[in-house]
């Protein structure tokens, strides 16, 4: 009896490299087109360098977060007031406050 | 019955150098097969029908050694039952009997997990028990998508107290490995793991995997609480374990509406993923980010421009524009039109989105409207900057009426316009300030629309009126998102703390993100074990 081979392996890196050359003919598809297959897979290896990660840069950064923190927004908060959205509430309001002077 | 022995002799062989891998290579259970498995099967049909014949086979091949020398192994109890079963298994199974196939496959990965248990030679079946799980697992999966499948299942198993799904039973075996491992005492806990404590993470993943794959997360907590007691720190494992087990423990917080802890999950298992793994960047985002919205921290073009976010950019920059906005309109009209691909992430996603954001869209319009309506006083007034209610109110309305349908007065068709009753103008809307005498927007043709609870602004077509303005402002003040009071003399929000932080608009209405983590940090994330 031969002894067998590793079964293990082959799959994901035929699909990873499957899924790396669909990447551009997609783009123009709506976003439900893209997501047929939704199952968080194993992973093609079983590790990494951390260099490879952000984690890492994040790290060489002193840990403070730097150089993933243009990633997110804290203060969002929008002050310009000349918008569609706020043009129309301004125009309500006045419609209302001048309804109850009348 | 040449086959056969000569399987047994190259088990007894592997096991006498206790080589692990080989085992697994060994012990094949699916499709794609060398052909000796097809001889071994067709000789186990043809030779070994009676399983005590088979029994006596095994037990006489693989006889348990006295005196092995040191590092090297030999066979248990356990593992000769497992061989047992293992033959059993090629001897029966049929791959087009999915059901038949399952059942084998299930009782052999028992026998496995008993197997494992054994202290002294256990873990040679380390990794066989990985690659079983994971073809249990994979058949588990599938036969779940077919009801006419487990209806004959739940059938056989109808006498049983607790009726369980075929999920459940496959998660209920992986944490048997899970438990097996978890208590090997091959090395001291905070140290790199040996021995079957390798194996933690790997089980634990595969549980994980399955439950939240199948709605049934809950039914994690115990494996968690477990592994917060006994295991050895996260960052010993290797790194796609690491990954893959923080996304499910953050699926797990997430789906418990514990936002800040699911976080953390996800933004760590985002960063140590490499960008080369779009796939699984992309999923881990698609909860990051709502967690994030939560937290009150939005995601940036930077990363909305990234490759792996591209199927989520448009859905998650306009809810985005919605909330810093406060624009309900435009908030419940991109869920809507996303609302196919939401609600394939989970009912948890969909459902946080749909319910968990309002508070911040309603402290969004809030400031909006103070923006619009307030003016400073010229004099160096002490009086206090404040909100009129019924100017919030009059915002509130409006914005209710939008989703009913209601359009902008010039949108509405002239003709059609002039046509309606105005009477009945007056009858088709709750609100006092119907028609458009004072209001810019009127009733669509055929009167407002029909509002799911989910639709409105409150819950369906209920109507805003003075007391739900009240109770808003005052649920706000009460979650830290606005700062000040209610002056009901006024009938106003007033704002408290003008002089200090140097305007009216950051003195009442604090940024979000920092009066959530004021209340949401933990030193610990439950579940995830960090070094000592």
């Amino acid at each position: 009896m031969a002894a067998p081979t590793n079964k293990t392996g082959d799959k994901p890196a035929a699909e990873a490299s499957k899924e790396q050359s669909q990447q551009p003919q997609t783009q123009q598809k709506p976003a439900t087109a893209l997501e047929e297959d939704d199952e968080f897979e194993d992973f093609p290896v079983e590790d990494w360098p951390a260099e490879e990660t952000e984690a890492a840069a994040t790290a060489v950064a002193g840990g403070t977060g730097t150089t993933t923190q243009h990633l997110w927004e804290e203060s969002w908060d929008d002050d310009d007031t000349s918008d569609d959205f706020s043009a129309q509430l301004r125009e309500e309001l006045k419609k209302v406050e001048a309804s109850k002077r009348r | 019955m040449a086959v056969t022995t000569q399987f047994l002799t190259g088990v007894r062989d592997i096991l006498k150098r206790l080589d692990g891998e080989a085992l697994r290579d060994w012990l094949k259970v699916e499709p794609p097969l060398p052909q000796e498995y097809y001889s071994l099967a067709s000789e186990l049909k043809s030779s070994y029908q009676d399983d005590s014949a088979l029994e006596k086979l095994v037990e006489k091949s693989l006889p348990e050694e006295d005196d092995v020398p040191e590092g090297q192994g030999t066979t248990w109890p356990g593992f000769i039952s497992f061989i047992k079963d293992y033959f059993l298994y090629w001897r029966d199974v049929e791959f087009d009997d999915l059901l038949g196939a399952h059942q084998l496959l299930t009782a052999l990965t028992n026998s496995c997990a008993t197997a494992l248990n054994n202290p002294t030679y256990g873990t040679i079946m380390l990794q066989s028990s990985i690659s079983l799980c994971a073809s249990l697992s994979t058949l588990s999966m599938t036969l779940n998508k077919r009801p006419d499948l487990t209806r004959k299942l739940a059938a056989i198993h109808a006498g049983d107290e607790e009726r369980k799904s075929v999920i459940e039973i496959t998660a209920e075996i992986m944490q048997k490995f899970f438990t097996t491992c978890l208590t090997d005492r091959s090395s001291p806990r905070f140290a790199q793991p040996t021995g079957k404590k390798v194996g933690i993470y790997v089980f634990a993943n595969k549980t994980l995997k399955l439950l939240t794959m199948n709605s049934k997360s809950y039914l994690a907590a115990q494996l968690l609480t477990n592994i917060m007691a006994k295991s050895p720190p996260l960052s010993y494992y290797p790194a796609a374990q690491r990954v893959t087990f923080l996304y499910f423990l953050g699926r797990f917080h997430f789906n418990h509406n514990h936002f800040w802890r699911a976080a953390q999950c996800f933004q760590e298992a985002y960063s140590q993923t490499p960008p080369r793994f779009l796939k699984h960047r992309r999923i881990i985002l698609t909860y990051l980010i709502p967690s994030n919205f939560i937290l009150g921290r939005l995601p940036s073009q930077a990363l909305l421009q990234r490759p792996e976010a591209q199927s989520m950019a448009q859905c998650y920059s306009q809810l985005s524009l919605a909330i810093r906005k406060g624009d309900y309109v435009l908030y419940q009209h991109t869920i809507k039109q996303h609302e196919g691909w939401l609600r394939s992430k989970g009912f948890p996603l969909f459902t946080t989105l749909q319910w968990r954001i309002r508070p911040l869209l309603w402290r969004s319009l809030s400031r909006r409207t103070f923006l619009l309506t307030y003016t400073p006083p010229d004099d160096d007034s002490r009086k206090a900057a404040v909100l009129k209610l019924a100017d919030l109110y009059t915002t509130m309305s409006y914005v209710q009426k939008r989703l009913e349908g209601y359009l902008p007065a010039q949108l509405v068709p002239k003709g059609r316009q002039s046509s309606v009753n105005s009477y009945l103008l007056k009858a088709v809307s709750n609100s006092a300030s119907a028609g458009t005498a004072d209001s810019t927007i009127a009733p669509p043709p055929g009167g407002p629309k029909h509002l799911a609870p989910d639709e409105g602004l409150l819950s369906g077509n209920t109507a805003v009126d003075d007391h739900v303005v009240e109770n808003i402002v005052a649920s706000l003040i009460g979650q830290d998102l606005l700062h000040g009071y209610i002056a009901h003399s006024q009938g106003a929000f007033a704002i408290m703390g003008t002089k200090q932080k140097g305007s009216a608009v950051a003195a009442g209405w604090p940024t979000v993100s920092d009066v959530i983590d004021q209340r949401s940090v933990e030193s610990v994330v439950p579940g995830w074990v960090k070094d000592e």
